[in-house]
């Protein structure tokens, strides 16, 4: 077959050349009107005919047209078309301007497809390369704050390779299918975070699986955020696309190989620490105790001779105000990435190698990344193309911060009592491998955890793919495309024999392995009916299989401490996980265009899934779209307004679960549980254990479906110099696929059903100005504005509350109908004549009430404002991210409380006092004015957070922060030439450099205890966070 | 050209509907069975049941029934929180009764050779939902564990489902009758699953009329008419001796050990005398040794004449502590000793239900309860002569001498004392008998000591019909108060 094939293309090849044999030839070189530069790639076509060539590298095309007149059509998105007489010149020179009527550059939609985006129906968001790089991030998420509209990111920790959390349009699935698909290249690879350990106990926020990505590898990348725009992916797209372009090969100046060098260093320090009190002691009840690591409503501090936590010498009481920059170090990061590329008319070439060494803020703490990136395409010949994208990083970590709860490894701002001398926690281990110099006998030394303890991981992620273009026939390419994303991460959790809480030592080998292959098939033909209509049509197939494999060793009781064998612990629990998955997809697609002016999109896709039932595994998907510039279709042609689109789409699509949810399951067991993991292993005096599973399989299960509509607008006045793009969007999802919580008596915890939908509605709205451009300066800024309202519409019959998170002490994020996610939980009890919170009569203390929805933990809107100054070769730029709206329930705060550590419990320390927010209801029912006092200060603020109650440590999440902040100079042409270097940049950054407005105490407003990994919430709760960093740095760019 | 491609295109259109139905037929978890034998499910059922069983509702709780002065987390001041509640709750219904509910109908539809398969889960389901009982009131029992039928199931009040306990408990008797009637022709093995006793079905059958007066006795302190199924259970064959007593067994290994023992390793530096964990109340602490009870050396180290810690406090290094010798890794967790059945019989005698000696029937009690702490429990670290033994039970008032209110208050406080290191049994007693007379901590925010757990939110959030929380102090059905 493939012979029949290439004789064809042959034959073909021939005819071609055959035909205009006898012609003459027109050459010339096409350059930029702007700075004189040669433009390569630009189409050059003898209008009315097929006849056509592109520029080389410099510039230069040559083109065979028939022997008398015709006309040359000079084509290059973003540029102006020019049309010239050919006449009886042999040679013709053309320079082209920028048209600033048309959109800058093309965009990469589904399936890799380039598009114009005049032709787009649908909204999509794009960052460039430089706009990620203006103050690194390790974490290429975090990177796009405030750059792009429609996406909400939350950072989860100031860990080093700490995860990052990116939800596109809301949330679409009540079951935690909110994370965007992303495409590298063309190639799906996985971005899943997996908790080792629970989220709610020692949890290690280990990094989401995009931080391979390296932001200096990166051309592009824009976020397909409506049905429409990413129907071509299929069931996987449902909720959202990043597709990332990386950088290809081109020449230097000159047509010289390009080296580009770029050094950063960078300095992290705490972005947030709290006001802490240093006017009481540690200890209880105004008594000193040196004991208490959490707890400082000792005695007034004044000097009175005491014993010193820790040595126990007798010392006057005094306060260590030191304490947090004694234990917290400075952070010091190098990002180092040197790369070479090349190109001419039939190859191109770039290897980039990026090394990432970073030193955290946590004592012990780094991170090394090695990126190594390969790519190269070769024009074999007109009609076959091939390129390929080798990617390798290997990551390793160790002194990872431990968030949550029920770890002994835990150690947070709220473990600093003032009275304890941080400098005497070293050493914390004796010759004999003890561990001394601790504040008791139960907590550990908080440099023993962090020293002595391993937090380690070490990834090695390769991602690869192949591309061959053939293209058979004119206007007919064929796109074949295989891609390999094989991801082994090894998780390596130790406490040392002597650690408290872990007494005799563990040590927990955790190695998860994540495979993904992807095969497209992409065929497209593209055929001009006639002057005015224009047909494009594309068939695709698509082939993709996740395999996930988890083995894990966890050991106990180790006979030589240090010694990691599982001879040497006398107990082992080894577990094994592993799920594979593939889908099938057929997709179509036609568009026509009108003038283009108007062009209809059409798509149609359908999966099978192996997750489905086999019967019912088969999901069909449409798509329309709608793109209609009415600046050209009205000839409207003025200086006000320069260019005008409307753009309307309308999209389902589908989406399968997770494998292995169909039969009823039996599993067998390593461990019976038991409060603080006092676990049982199997097997037990010889037995093994089975239990059942906690949740019924469905009887029938049909595929989620999500309907989209978007409407938008594109609009450019006074030339390009202000640009507004609006977009209203409406999704509904329903038959949902959830695991749905019954009543435990049942004997089952959950079944899996289809049920419950969720409604997502929002704008999009973002300007992009130049308010100044005078001489050389200019000022561009970009104000981005977000707003989704996700409404839970429908829950399964009778459920009013479907749990999507648990936090601590009855804390919840839930699913409600009519409302977005709400933060659950117990407030104080309300008098309902007068509102006003229940004291009891006794005490003098606030009373616990019934649990209630808090609110919403999703934003109301977030909104970026991203400016640039340029002024020569000078350049500034700062992003502003805002996030309105949501809670944040903070157990962090409500520690800082309980334990009287910072300033604003220093009031009514001495003697008792009155809580004046309550009122007290008498035994006849009537109020009075709250007149009992309370006992002691202590009591007050134990009190808040006592039996559960959550509300005084819920607050409102709203920022301001000063986001990034970098300032370049690039060295002008006449130095430059002076010295070997094409370039030369210098540069100073900084990233999360203020939080200009928060109204939660303490902390960074943005911590919170969900990753990504947790079902696609990463909103509402915060607990015992690694604090997060503020940083600053210095970047040097060389170009050869 | 076009052809050819056109061609190519439906050929594959052809070819991969056919090869994708084969391919996508991988939805098998290949880490887990779509059954499972009950030799394998049964001793999941034991452990998870004693893991629970020793951490929530044991390690926690001591303290309520006032043995401990203080544990770690407990509800003895009035609040009991989800993890508490939810963990209890959970145990009982998805990983005890969920699974035993399987392996009873898999059992009963093997047919009579697999009555012992179907006697076990019963009886385990009859101690599951006793125990749920005493910790919640009413639950959900004849709509529970049948999710298909009954998605929201009813709760049913405490007289209901103690007497429904009764019911499950005869009928497993029948069943067990009915297995020894077939001599072990075509029966089931089941000696590798029953981690209680090894498939022995007499001892089971024992296991299951002792429970079962342990039950009537809670329902005859609010309905005297049980009386005769008392008596009827006293003539039918009971855990006689401590050979016979009902325990989980601990092979004492890392991960095969007892929670009480876990705990200290964990956390602390594996013993609880240099540790200071656990320390006795002041109340158990007085009360044994003002009577020289000889119990006191195997439950309490003094560490040379340390005093007890306050109730409410943990001990410190001027405190006694609660005795490493029972906080071992091999401690059994016990299920039933015939010390308590004597007691019983003790009190009923008294109250005129049996005839016989009560008194001896007390001291009989006394003794095996001595006896089973000093000499018969499996590895004790101290052990009592007999001599001390009888010296201790000869000076225990003879209940003859006594008035009948007297005698009665000898006996509830000597099940008081029996029920050691099981603080649902002790506190089911306290609760039933009202001795001895527990105030509660100072630092309480109810009027008694506890009466009840609240409702676990996973219940409560996905079942309408649970009940509304009442407070913590608010006495159950069976305490008739």
């Amino acid at each position: 077959m493939k012979k029949i094939l290439l004789m064809g293309f042959v034959l073909v090849s021939f005819a071609c050349s055959f035909v205009y044999a006898q012609d003459r030839t027109i050459s010339g070189k096409v350059t930029s009107t702007e700075d004189g530069t040669t433009l390569p790639g630009v189409n050059v076509v003898l209008k009315g005919t097929s006849t056509g060539t592109v520029t080389d590298v410099d510039g230069n095309y040559k083109l065979t047209v028939p022997s008398e007149g015709g006309v040359l059509v000079f084509s290059f998105i973003g540029l102006t078309s020019q049309e010239v007489e050919i006449g009886a010149r042999s040679v013709i020179d053309v320079q082209m301007a920028a048209d600033v009527t048309q959109l800058s550059e093309v965009v990469v939609t589904a399936l890799g497809l380039e598009k114009n985006p005049r032709e787009l129906g649908y909204a999509v968001s794009g960052v460039k390369a430089e706009d990620l790089v203006v103050a690194r991030e390790s974490n290429v998420i975090s990177a796009l704050n405030g750059k792009v509209t429609g996406v909400t990111i939350q950072q989860s920790s100031g860990n080093l390779g700490g995860s990052s959390n990116i939800i596109v349009r809301g949330i679409t699935s009540l079951s935690g299918n909110n994370a965007p698909l992303w495409v590298v290249d063309g190639v799906p690879i996985n971005n899943q975070q997996t908790a080792t350990g629970s989220r709610i106990t020692g949890n290690r926020d280990f990094s989401n699986g995009a931080v391979a990505l390296n932001p200096d590898d990166i051309e592009s990348i824009n976020v397909l955020k409506g049905g429409a725009a990413s129907a071509l992916y299929g069931s996987r797209a449902a909720a959202g696309v990043i597709v990332v372009t990386t950088k290809k090969g081109k020449a230097g100046q000159g047509g010289k190989p390009q080296i580009t060098v770029n050094s950063s260093v960078r300095f992290d320090r705490l972005f947030t620490r709290p006001d802490y009190q240093f006017e009481y002691s540690g200890g209880s009840f105004a008594k000193y105790d040196s004991s208490l690591r959490t707890t400082a409503f000792g005695e007034r501090i004044i000097g009175q001779e005491v014993s010193k936590a820790i040595t126990g010498e007798r010392v006057p009481l005094q306060a260590y105000e030191d304490n947090v920059d004694e234990y917290f170090d400075t952070g010091v990061s190098l990002i180092n990435n040197v790369s070479l590329s090349d190109a001419n008319e039939r190859m191109d070439y770039r290897l980039s190698l990026t090394s990432l060494n970073q030193e955290g803020i946590l004592p012990n703490a780094t991170l090394d990344r090695l990126t190594g990136n390969f790519g190269a395409g070769v024009k074999h010949a007109n009609w076959i193309k091939s390129r390929f994208n080798i990617q390798y990083t290997r990551e390793t970590s160790q002194g990872t911060g431990v968030a949550g709860a029920n770890d002994p490894n835990i150690f947070n701002l709220a473990n600093f009592v003032p009275t304890t001398d941080f400098r005497d926690f070293r050493p914390w281990i004796d010759e004999s491998g003890n561990q001394i110099n601790t504040v008791n006998n139960q907590d550990n030394n908080p440099f023993w955890v962090q020293f002595e303890n391993r937090n380690e991981r070490e990834q090695d992620r390769f991602i690869g793919s192949y591309e061959l273009t053939i293209t058979p026939i004119e206007n007919l390419n064929v796109v074949s495309r295989i891609g390999l994303d094989n991801w082994v991460d090894e998780r390596f959790i130790t406490n040392r024999v002597g650690t408290r809480g872990r007494a005799t030592g563990t040590f927990d080998v955790d190695i998860l392995q994540r495979r993904q292959l992807n095969i497209d098939i992409v065929s497209t033909y593209y055929k001009k009916i006639n002057e005015d209509i224009s047909l494009n049509f594309l068939g695709a197939f698509n082939y993709n299989r996740r395999v996930f494999e988890r083995d894990r060793l966890f050991a106990e009781s180790l006979s030589i401490p240090e010694l990691f064998s599982p001879g040497n612990a006398l107990t082992t629990t080894p577990t094994r996980d592993e799920s594979e998955r593939k889908l099938f997809g057929v997709a179509g697609q036609a568009e026509i265009s009108y003038k283009d002016w108007a062009t209809l999109t059409l798509t149609a896709r359908n999966d099978w899934s192996s997750t489905l039932p086999l019967e019912n595994n088969s999901y069909f998907y449409p798509s329309a779209s709608l793109a209609f510039v009415f600046t050209d279709a009205f000839q409207i042609s003025n200086n006000i307004l320069s260019f005008g689109k409307f753009r309307a789409s309308y999209a389902q699509v589908g989406n399968d679960t997770n494998p292995y949810q169909l039969d009823f399951r039996f599993f067998p067991v390593t461990q019976a549980t038991g409060q603080y993991s006092l676990n049982l292993n199997f097997p037990f005096d010889g037995r093994l254990g089975f239990a059942k599973t906690n949740t019924i399989p469905p009887v029938t299960l049909i595929p989620e479906d999500q309907i989209t509509y978007e409407f938008g607008t594109e609009l450019q006045f006074f030339n390009g110099r202000l640009g507004l793009d609006v977009t209203y969007f409406f999704s509904e999802n329903t038959n949902q696929i959830l695991n749905v919580s019954i009543p435990p008596s049942t004997g089952f915890a959950q079944r899996t059903v289809n049920v419950g939908s969720i409604d997502n509605e929002g704008i999009e709205i973002s300007i992009d100005a130049t308010p100044v451009e005078v001489g050389n300066f200019r000022w561009n800024t970009i104000v981005n504005f977000s707003h989704v309202e996700s409404t839970v519409t429908e829950l399964a019959p009778g459920l009013d509350r479907f749990l999507q998170a648990s936090g601590f002490n009855s804390v919840q994020v839930v699913a409600v109908p009519g409302r977005e996610f709400q933060l659950f939980g117990i407030p104080y009890e309300r008098e309902p004549t007068t509102g006003r919170i229940v004291i009891d009569e006794e005490t003098g203390l606030r009373v616990p009430g019934a649990a209630k929805n808090y609110g919403s933990v999703m934003p109301d809107f977030t909104m970026g404002f991203v400016n640039n100054f340029t002024y020569k070769g000078f350049s500034l730029s700062a992003t502003i991210d805002w996030r309105q709206g949501g809670l944040l329930r903070s157990a962090s705060v409500e520690a800082l409380w309980d334990g009287g550590l910072t300033e604003e419990t220093l009031r009514n320390r001495e003697g008792t006092f009155i809580d004046r927010a309550g009122v007290i209801v008498q035994s006849d029912g009537t109020v009075r004015e709250n007149d009992v006092p309370v006992r002691s200060a202590e009591d007050f603020w134990a009190n808040l957070s006592a039996n559960s109650v959550s509300e005084s440590t819920v607050f409102d999440a709203t920022f301001v922060k000063l986001r990034e902040v970098g300032f370049s100079y690039t060295l002008p042409k006449s130095v430059i030439d002076k010295i070997p270097f094409s370039g030369v940049q210098v540069g100073v950054e900084g990233r999360n450099l203020a939080l200009l407005y928060s109204k939660v105490p303490h902390i960074d407003p943005e911590a919170n205890l969900f990753g990504p990994g947790q079902a696609g919430v990463g909103f509402g709760v915060e607990r015992a966070s690694v604090p997060s960093t503020r940083s600053f740095g210095f970047n040097v760019r060389l170009t050869f | 050209m076009k052809k050819i491609f056109v061609y190519i295109l439906s050929l594959m259109m052809l070819v991969l509907p056919m090869s994708c139905e084969e391919a996508l037929d991988i939805n098998t978890d290949p880490q887990a069975a779509t059954s499972a034998d009950p030799n394998a499910v049964l001793p999941y059922v034991f452990v998870q049941y004693a893991a629970r069983k020793t951490t929530e509702i044991g390690t926690r709780i001591t303290d309520v029934p006032q043995h401990f002065a203080r544990t770690f987390n407990s509800p003895r001041n009035g609040s009991t929180t989800s993890f508490l509640t939810g963990n209890t709750w959970n145990m009982y219904y998805t990983q005890v009764l969920g699974n035993l509910g399987l392996v009873e109908a898999d059992a009963r539809e093997a047919g009579t050779g697999s009555n012992n398969i179907t006697a076990i889960a019963v009886i385990m389901q009859a101690l599951s939902y006793y125990e749920l009982t005493v910790i919640f009131e009413d639950i959900p029992f004849s709509e529970s564990i049948n999710g298909q039928e009954f998605p929201l199931p009813e709760f049913d009040d405490q007289g209901t489902v103690l007497r429904g306990c009764v019911d499950l408990l005869n009928e497993a008797m029948a069943l067990i009758d009915e297995f020894e009637a077939l001599g072990g022709a075509g029966t089931f093995n089941v000696s590798s699953g029953d981690l209680i006793f090894g498939g022995d079905m007499q001892a089971w059958r024992r296991f299951a009329n002792s429970l079962k007066i342990r039950i009537l006795m809670l329902i005859r302190n609010v309905d005297a008419s049980v009386e005769s199924d008392i008596t009827a259970a006293f003539n039918q064959p009971l855990i006689e001796s401590n050979a016979q007593a009902t325990l989980f067994n601990y092979p004492g290994d890392p991960g095969q050990d007892n929670a009480w023992k876990q705990i200290l390793v964990d956390f602390g530096t594996g013993f609880n005398a240099s540790s200071e964990f656990f320390g006795p109340s002041p109340f158990i602490s007085d009360l044994l040794t003002s009577t020289n009870d000889p119990r006191f050396e195997l439950f309490v180290d003094t560490r040379g004449g340390l005093p007890p810690p306050a109730l409410d406090r943990f001990p410190t290094g001027s405190n006694s502590v609660i005795n490493d010798n029972v906080m071992r890794a091999d401690m059994p967790n016990i299920w039933f000793l015939p010390s308590e059945l004597n007691l019983y019989r003790a009190e009923l005698i008294i109250d005129g239900v049996l005839s016989g000696d009560a008194d001896e029937a007390y001291r009989t009690g006394v003794e095996q309860a001595v006896t089973f702490w000093g000499q018969d429990i499996n590895g004790a670290q101290i052990t009592l002569t007999s001599s001390q033994i009888d010296t201790y039970v000869n000076s225990i008032p003879d209940l003859s001498t006594l008035s009948n209110e007297d005698a009665k208050e000898q006996i509830y406080t000597q099940q008081y004392l029996e029920s050691f290191l099981r603080p649902l049994l002790s506190w089911t007693h306290v609760r039933r008998t009202g001795v001895p007379a527990l105030d509660p901590p100072a630092s309480a925010t109810i009027s008694t000591i506890l009466k009840r757990f609240t409702y676990p939110p996973t219940e409560a959030a996905a079942n309408p019909n649970t009940p509304t929380d009442v407070l913590t102090d608010e006495p159950m059905w069976f305490e008739n108060m």
